[in-house]
């Protein structure tokens, strides 16, 4: 077996050495598992960003067996740290894999290894897809996105496919039981959440009260991606070529994955296109419709755009107390704690001007 | 007139040293990681600028919000800010702002305050006072 290792920036020799001995037990591990004779790796890198999972560019040349052949992959592992709501690799394996076999738009899951020998974390591999998820540019660049309505539309339709599958899924028994008012049951979790923080947040509180005040009807439980949103997912050739980051996925009101969406905090700074920065809500909802059947209302949007805004307070806030107090020193944890500020600006303006 | 730099100044000027000289130079894979520390020291120089107003400001309105609670024992204004907060919160979840007259009170309280730090944390983020209002 011949393995080659080539990581692309320079870091310090300690981390090229893990890298290395990390590729050379994948590569035995991918040899064993698809029966090959031997199994190159011609490219094992970190990709950029993913503050709570570790993906890496895995090419490898297989030489026999199941998957003789070449084959562009993706191996997705856990971060040092992460944020308690989120699955395990095994977990999110097994929603990848409904959520696929569902006709969803994602990378199909191919490998899962949970043996923590191989590389000292659970992992799966998974189909790379092409296109780009930078939401910044997506969101500007007209070349990237000739037409932001035909791309809502789709996103639209797919979020729909994901909203189709239902409990129970014997394949997804070890996700967390849906809660019959799943809004509520949130609101409850966010209580909690804020109550063992040493600061209190009387915005975050009203926005909550609010929210336990004007919840909508719930609808049926689906699963729902609980992190859908421009910069989550690729677009090649300004379509939708696949849906990332399902870390977060769970039972849940669908509508939850809509306001997020839509939610102001997720357009990039493209204020005017409700839809993810990339068009006016419309297309997006009547992409949703032309799968599920049924859309929301302007009401019920609002209302789950204020709890997307109240989502990613405690998020911000989480990642900011992994900086303050959680011993993970970072720039970029700390200045998400910043994050929350805004976050109250917008929800007060959204519950005021959703006087109802 | 002061003849030495205080802490406003010199993060001030480490600041456009950053801008100015190292950014320029930086690998383009870095330069994120420079504008952050760039924003997180325009961040801290509008706190320390604005900071002890927008807490004497939100400890009055706090006072006015909650007269018969509020306690004037608290050692620094701090300590009696974080105590008020508290008082709010219990009381928002209680109840005691859902409607009426009480509820446009505290509304104007927390928008007030909400815009106060997001004009030290990021104020391209305000809304002209029209679209606001």
């Amino acid at each position: 077996m011949r393995i080659a290792a080539q990581p692309v920036m320079e870091r310090d020799s300690s981390e090229a050495f893990i890298d290395a001995t990390a590729a050379v037990a994948v590569a035995r591990w991918l040899r064993d598992e698809t029966r090959a004779n031997d199994v190159r790796i011609t490219t094992f890198e970190r990709l950029p960003g993913g503050a709570i999972q570790d993906n890496w560019t895995l090419d490898a040349e297989i030489d026999g067996g199941a998957w003789h052949g070449t084959h562009d992959l993706v191996l997705r592992t856990d971060a040092p740290s992460g944020v308690a709501s989120s699955l395990t690799r095994a977990q999110e394996y097994a929603v990848l894999q409904v959520a696929h076999a569902a006709g969803v738009i994602a990378p199909k899951p191919l490998l899962l290894c949970r043996d923590l020998a191989v590389i000292g974390r659970a992992f799966f591999v998974m189909q790379r897809m092409r296109g780009l998820a930078a939401g910044h540019r997506l969101t500007r660049e007209t070349l990237l996105v000739p037409d932001g309505g035909a791309l809502s539309e789709e996103l639209g339709a797919n979020l729909a496919r994901i909203h189709a599958i239902r409990p129970p899924r014997a394949e997804l028994a070890d996700l967390p039981s849906p809660a019959a008012d799943h809004a509520r049951a949130t609101i409850v979790g966010y209580r909690a959440y804020l109550d063992g923080l040493e600061d209190t947040y009387p915005a975050l509180e009203w926005a909550l009260q609010w929210c336990d005040r004007h919840a909508p009807e719930p609808w049926d439980t689906t699963l729902i991606h609980r992190d859908y949103r421009t910069g989550n997912y690729l677009v090649d050739g300004g379509k939708l070529s696949a849906v990332l980051d399902w870390e977060f996925a769970g039972w849940g009101d669908p509508r939850e994955d809509i306001g997020w969406f839509t939610a102001r905090c997720w357009r990039f700074g493209a204020h005017a296109k409700e839809a993810g920065g990339l068009s006016e809500v419309e297309p997006f909802l009547r992409g949703y419709e032309s799968v599920a059947g049924r859309r929301i209302g302007r009401e019920a949007l609002d209302y789950w755009q204020a709890m997307a805004h109240l989502r990613w307070a405690i998020i911000a806030l989480q990642q900011a107390q992994r900086h303050v107090a959680g011993g993970e020193r970072s720039l970029e944890l700390a200045l998400t704690g910043r994050i929350v500020h805004e976050l109250e600006y917008e929800l007060l303006q959204l519950i005021d001007a959703g006087v109802r | 007139m002061k003849n030495i730099s205080d802490a406003t100044d010199l993060i001030a000027t480490a600041r456009e040293a950053l801008l100015e000289e190292l950014l320029p130079r930086i690998p383009k894979e870095q330069r994120y990681a420079g504008l952050m520390i760039a924003n997180a020291m325009a961040i801290a120089l509008r706190e320390q600028r604005c900071d002890a107003q927008v807490t004497r400001d939100e400890l009055a309105r706090l006072r006015a919000l909650l007269p018969a609670t509020a306690p004037h024992s608290e050692a620094t204004k701090q300590e009696a800010l974080l105590a008020l907060r508290r008082k709010l919160c219990t009381a928002i979840r209680a109840g005691a702002f859902d409607e009426g007259a009480r509820r446009h009170e505290l509304e104007a309280h927390l928008a007030r305050t909400a815009a106060d730090w997001v004009a030290i944390s990021n104020p391209k983020a305000l809304r002209a006072p029209q679209a606001a209002a």
